[in-house]
């Protein structure tokens, strides 16, 4: 959607080779591994995966906000000069909130009840701009209410969290994240609570104000749906690794990894009826992820499994031009046969 | 509210076999801040609903949350007596129904597997309680049927010794499902049953609600959010707008061609995986109204774009045009005349 106009801008966000490893009794858990990708102002990139393949934590590791039994390793994570990975937490807490927004699944467990909206909305601008007074705070947060679509912004500032309907305290949370002009905002599920009509009204928005601020967003999703709508770059995540990633037309026009493949299928389409036949469905669960991972992780699920696919590391190969898929067989293959050697490289 | 109840579908009189469920003008009125020296605020959850599924049917009810669709199922679940208004089961008044026999007529799968299974049971305590509570066959009768069940449902028989805590979302739904067929109902009231799956494990799941229902001729009443899921599964859809039935019909019609303003905004909403195409603009003013104080006239009015004037003053007719149900001005000739 921003295509060409952002192509020209250097990334916000470059993050190469991301690993995070989190300690469980039986050994390291590999929540998440070798993940790469980039994103421009203005531009938004669409994780996408099942529970448990590692979204969230990719997130969280960004926000540098993982659990202490986790350990993030990173060949670089670039954001404004500073590689994410190795700064202070002193430093990391002045970008939180200030340059990277974040926007979580349940906007009623990100508020705090007992403080009014207004409250928490002033304390962000306080928080990262010295000096500033309550009233500046109050007039930004009363103009970032209105301008997310709350009516009657002074009269909403002074309720608590409770007193919104689900809708509402989603637009506050993004208002929130708002009040100091993030240059990226990192957004998890922001529209799985919702209604479907309250979805494409936050998602209208937050592509509104992406556009309107500049802003580069990484968001965090299950559904296929808002991925194909909303994003100009998708990252199929599967057992911590990104399985396929390219721009959504080639990622959903032509899925190159058996599972994105899989993930389309599960999808009812409009005017398909059970009498019709059965969804295309992917057996079995995810794998494990603790110990050594050798091997295609989705191999155990996969229709076209081969004998290689047990074996050494399988790394993301481009299916055509910007478009990068981790399996062995020729990108799209319904058929299990090994690509000869002369075209991997 | 409803002078005008809803007529009885025109085929329910050639049909020979009894529904298998039936509302007449159902109702639920809560009260809210109620104590015990005054009555509270009447909040009509469910306005004056009548429904009725037809054996081996899937009758399907959409819409936002708050529009009483769980008090609906609750109701008809027997979990929740109605204000007023009747349902039938089998043809039978559900007040004379004994409360075992109904049971073991009508069972429910509910949205989260998570918190609606005993975590101190294991899978075959939980699957078997459904037989030890009707007394259904001896002790190795039950086991036997409870592994049968198990793997109907696609669960594995090792499995029958675990707890609830070591399966996953999916597996714990066939846990659900498994414990609501194990008696034979012939109707199931499924609330949201995939709304907290992944998508691959939602798709083998409603594979299976479907392989089921063939199997065992069962009657389905799916409550969703999900339209696209309404419209793989189901045979008839209703579409709830503040505790009434805006519009209803044969899924198919009413999906392909949606009449009601409020069914089209659900439509459009409907986020399908084609890329490029953007967000749709679903031409639906923000804001779910407050159930505690109703729109006049159509409740809808507020949120419509073809809202005219009398849309705010006068209540719309409930129209039948051969299966299809609907309640708007717009499609009501006197009063495009007037």
């Amino acid at each position: 959607m921003s295509g060409l106009s952002s192509s020209s801008d250097a990334p916000v966000l470059v993050v190469d080779g991301m690993n995070v490893d989190i300690a469980v009794p039986a050994g390291a858990l590999h929540a998440v591994s070798d993940v790469s990708f980039s994103v421009r102002p203005k531009e938004t990139l669409c994780l996408v995966g099942e529970s448990g393949c590692g979204k969230t934590i990719t997130s969280l590791a960004l926000m540098r906000l993982l659990p202490r039994t986790a350990t993030l390793t990173a060949r670089k994570i670039a954001f404004e000069g500073h590689d994410l990975a190795k700064i202070s937490e002193r430093a990391m807490a002045r970008l939180r909130g200030y340059r990277i927004g974040m926007i979580f699944q349940d906007p009623m467990t990100s508020l705090n009840p007992v403080y009014t909206i207004g409250n928490q909305l002033e304390e962000v601008y306080l928080r990262h701009h010295r000096g500033a007074s309550r009233k500046q705070a109050r007039e930004r947060a009363e103009y970032l209410l209105s301008r997310v679509g709350i009516i009657n912004a002074g009269q909403r500032l002074g309720q608590f969290p409770h007193q919104l309907s689900g809708g509402l305290r989603q637009r506050m949370m993004i208002a929130m994240m708002l009040m100091c002009e993030p240059a990226l905002i990192i957004a998890d599920e922001p529209t799985t609570a919702l209604d479907v009509t309250v979805q494409v009204q936050i998602l209208q928005l937050l592509r509104g104000l992406q556009d309107e601020f500049n802003m580069a967003m990484i968001l965090i999703t299950h559904n296929l749906g808002v991925v194909a709508r909303t994003a100009d770059q998708v990252a199929v995540m599967y057992a911590g690794r990104v399985v396929e990633q390219g721009s959504a037309e080639d990622v959903f026009h032509n899925p190159a990894h058996p599972y994105t493949r899989g993930l389309l299928e599960c999808m009812p389409k409009h005017g398909q009826a059970a009498s019709m036949g059965r969804l295309g469905s992917i057996p079995g669960i995810v794998p494990s992820l603790v110990g050594n991972q050798r091997g295609c992780s989705f191999r155990n699920r996969c229709s076209l499994q081969m004998p290689t696919c047990h074996e050494g590391q399988i790394d993301l190969r481009p299916a055509r031009g910007d478009h990068f898929y981790r399996c062995l067989l020729e990108p799209g293959a319904t058929k299990p046969r090994p690509v000869s050697l002369g075209s991997a490289a | 509210m409803s002078a005008l109840a809803m007529k009885e579908r025109p085929q329910v009189a050639t049909a020979i076999e009894p529904l298998a469920f039936e509302t007449r003008d159902l109702s639920k009125v809560f009260h809210i801040g109620r104590k015990w020296y005054a009555g509270g605020q009447p909040l009509r959850a469910v306005d004056g609903v009548s429904l009725s599924l037809r054996r081996g049917e899937v009758l399907a009810i959409v819409g936002e949350s708050g529009c009483g669709k769980t008090t609906l199922s609750r109701m008809m679940l027997g979990l929740q007596p109605p204000s007023s208004g009747e349902i039938f089961v089998g043809g039978e008044p559900l007040t004379n129904v004994d409360r075992k026999v109904f049971a073991r007529r009508v069972q429910p799968v509910f949205q989260d597997p998570y918190s609606s299974l005993n975590p101190r049971k294991t899978i075959g305590e939980i699957i078997r309680d459904p037989l030890l509570i009707h007394n259904i066959g001896t002790a190795k009768e039950q086991v036997a049927e409870v592994e049968a069940m198990m793997e109907r449902v696609g669960l594995a028989r090792r499995q029958i010794h675990s707890y609830p805590s070591q399966l996953s979302g999916g597996q714990r739904q066939r846990v659900a499902i498994a414990r609501a067929l194990i008696i034979k109902p012939e109707i199931i009231i499924c609330d949201e049953p995939t709304s907290a799956l992944d998508v691959s494990v939602q798709a083998q799941i409603l594979n299976l609600l479907q392989s089921l229902r063939e199997q065992m001729n069962l009657t389905y009443l799916f409550i969703s959010h999900d339209l696209s899921v309404v419209e793989y599964m189901s045979d008839y859809v209703a579409v709830m707008y503040l505790g009434r039935i805006v519009e209803a019909g044969p899924t198919s019609e009413v999906m392909n061609a949606p009449r009601h303003p409020y069914t089209r905004a659900l439509m459009k909403s409907i986020l399908t995986p084609e890329p490029g195409l953007g967000l749709p603009d679903i031409h639906l003013g923000r804001g779910f109204p407050d159930p505690l104080n109703p729109p006049s006239g159509c409740r809808f009015h507020p949120r419509c774009i073809d809202a005219m004037d009398k849309c705010s003053s006068i209540v719309p007719r409930t129209l039948t045009d051969g299966e299809k149900i609907i309640e708007c001005h717009l499609h009501d000739p006197e009063m495009a005349k007037a």
